[in-house]
């Protein structure tokens, strides 16, 4: 892969890879911590024939987002936990007509204002069920400042493949740290871009939604002479309402299914020093950066520590971690809320006895926090 | 070179941010390592703000400066210097505008005190507030011997506009030599 330097913040590279990965709209409305990601895709996306736009709220700049989306156009919205509690239900709308967005969530500590400039993986069970309804979240989440571009990227493409909304969680410190980040080319990004599908077929013939049963909806652009409805009810293969039962089932069945089904397409995990490893730590977002620099520190003390770290968070990497959980007898999760993916570890892993590091006053976790827990509790 | 670990300090819309971005793109200009990151209250002017400045020919994983590992501390702010002081390890310098911040006799005896007025050189010797933070920037690299002048100024030029660069070039000179000045004194 061809690469080049960059040296950037977290959100003016999440706001870059919006460009490349071929985002031609923005919609939304500025809120701490995320702020520079709509002020730098303003700036770029007019050079490139695109629009941003600054609504008159949270809910609007979603809204706007999504009728982007509903056009056939990649689109973005970016805001932090208190504007995903507001998007909500527009977030549920996506899920249910299967129109395609890139979220990006830069996190800072809550419940409601919070703390609006600190750090916080607080939003991490909110990504999974932000709007009420069955449906399946894709959640991505940066652990590098590489990665606030690359995962802004994939969730483009996975939001095409999989027709429907993708959150990407960075959080106040990768969105603010500024430093370099080696990145894949411009090139390189437009190389992968697969876009949506399309049904070329004779207009009369169109079932946007009458798709099989582990496939997402066919939505054509608009105003190209397909015709179909687009609502939040549950609606036929043709996007109109109904209650039939069968129907009804089937299409909350198929949201399942269409990513369980294709979970390989999703997952993305790193392990780092796990091979010859006794204590794994688990960890994501910028936590691992703490963490990493505490595996170094311990392995220098002679205490053999490694981390496993998911980048796709929703759905969570099950079989990874039942794998984990056989191998390692001593676990440590580390994030910065009360155990929100811990929860979803013991579960995976099948086992209550796993330890917990979690913080929720604002301030990023030190590798010398890490290092005390682990000679503590091992 | 071993790790190098700065903290700028002062409080909201000072503009100490810009220092640490400088130093830490001319450290990756130069084939290494440079992290700067930014801690600030939701006050939008007048909360004390924190800028940590990390530079390593090794990767840099943790992003900010652990408290008990930072060299060196500038302060243009008192209730910034109070509030992080204790972060800086014993012997360390710590550059303080005498006019805005207090130390106490303990302070002077932990910490290499030095005291420049970079505000107001800023302000009536370069006539323009705002080249503070490349006062600041001159003055930490001078003490500190982080990094070759040349390659320091290049990138602090590419980062302002074309129209202030005889400013901060001056800026940048009336810096290093009040810190030129402290060290022999």
């Amino acid at each position: 892969m061809s690469t080049r330097e960059v040296i950037s913040s977290g959100n003016d590279l999440a706001a870059m890879a919006a460009v490349d990965a071929g985002c031609m709209f923005f919609g939304g409305y500025p809120i701490t911590p995320s702020s520079e990601v709509m002020h730098t895709i303003s700036d770029l996306l007019p050079k490139v024939g695109g629009a941003a736009v600054q609504m008159e709220d949270e809910i609007g700049g979603i809204c706007a987002a999504i009728g982007a989306g509903m056009s056939g156009v990649r689109t973005l919205t970016a805001t932090s936990g208190p504007g995903i509690s507001l998007k909500a239900e527009n977030l549920g709308l996506a899920q249910m007509a299967e129109v395609p967005i890139v979220v990006i969530n830069v996190m800072r500590g809550g419940p409601s204002t919070g703390l609006p400039t600190r750090v916080s993986q607080g939003d991490v069970a909110q990504a999974k069920n932000p709007s009420h309804g069955d449906y399946k979240s894709i959640t991505l989440c940066a652990g590098t400042l590489a990665e606030c571009y690359t995962e802004t990227v994939r969730a483009f493409n996975l939001a095409d493949r999989f027709m429907q909304p993708v959150i990407v969680l960075l959080d106040e410190t990768l969105g603010h740290m500024h430093a370099k980040a080696i990145l894949p080319t411009q090139e390189e990004v437009k190389k992968n871009i697969v876009p949506r599908k399309t049904f070329d077929g004779a207009p009369e013939d169109y079932k946007p939604y009458g798709v099989a049963q582990d496939e997402p909806a066919v939505l054509n652009p608009m105003f190209k002479g397909y015709r179909y409805h687009y609502t939040g009810l549950h609606h036929d293969a043709d996007g109109f309402p109904t209650e039939e039962i069968e129907t009804c089932r089937k299409l909350i069945d198929r949201l399942f299914r269409k990513v369980d089904a294709h979970r390989d397409e999703i997952e993305l995990n790193e392990e780092y020093m796990l091979d010859d490893a006794d204590i794994l730590l688990v960890g994501y977002g910028s936590a691992s950066l703490a963490i990493k620099e505490a595996i170094n520190v311990l392995r220098d003390n002679g205490i053999k520590a490694g981390m496993f770290r998911p980048i796709t968070l929703w759905p969570s990497p099950e079989e990874r971690l039942e794998e984990l959980g056989k191998k390692f007898d001593k676990v440590l999760v580390v994030e910065l809320n009360q155990g929100q993916y811990y929860e979803e570890i013991q579960r995976c892993m099948g086992r209550k006895d796993i330890e917990k590091l979690t913080k929720t006053n604002g301030r990023p976790f030190s590798p010398a926090d890490i290092i005390e827990k682990v000679k503590e509790v091992f | 070179m071993s790790r190098i670990v700065m903290r700028f300090t002062g409080v909201g819309g000072q503009g100490v941010l810009l220092a640490g971005e400088i130093f830490a793109a001319a450290k990756i200009k130069m084939g290494g390592y440079g992290v700067k990151t930014a801690t600030y209250t939701s006050q939008v002017r007048g909360g004390p703000t924190v800028v940590d400045i990390q530079l390593d020919d090794e990767e840099i994983w943790y992003p900010y400066a652990i408290d008990g590992q930072i060299d060196f501390m500038l302060s243009v702010a008192d209730k910034s210097y109070q509030l992080f002081k204790d972060g800086v390890k014993e012997g360390g310098t710590i550059v303080i505008d005498p006019n805005l911040v207090y130390p106490t006799d303990e302070d002077r005896q932990k910490w290499n005190i030095v005291e420049i007025p970079i505000i107001t050189i800023a302000k009536e010797e370069v006539g323009n507030v705002i080249t503070q933070s490349v006062v600041a920037l001159a003055i930490a690299n001078t003490l500190m011997n982080a990094l070759p002048e040349d390659v320091l100024v290049e990138t602090m030029l590419s980062k302002v506009p074309p129209k202030v660069h005889d400013a901060n070039k001056l800026a940048y000179e009336l810096g290093k030599k009040y810190a030129l000045e402290a060290m022999n004194k």
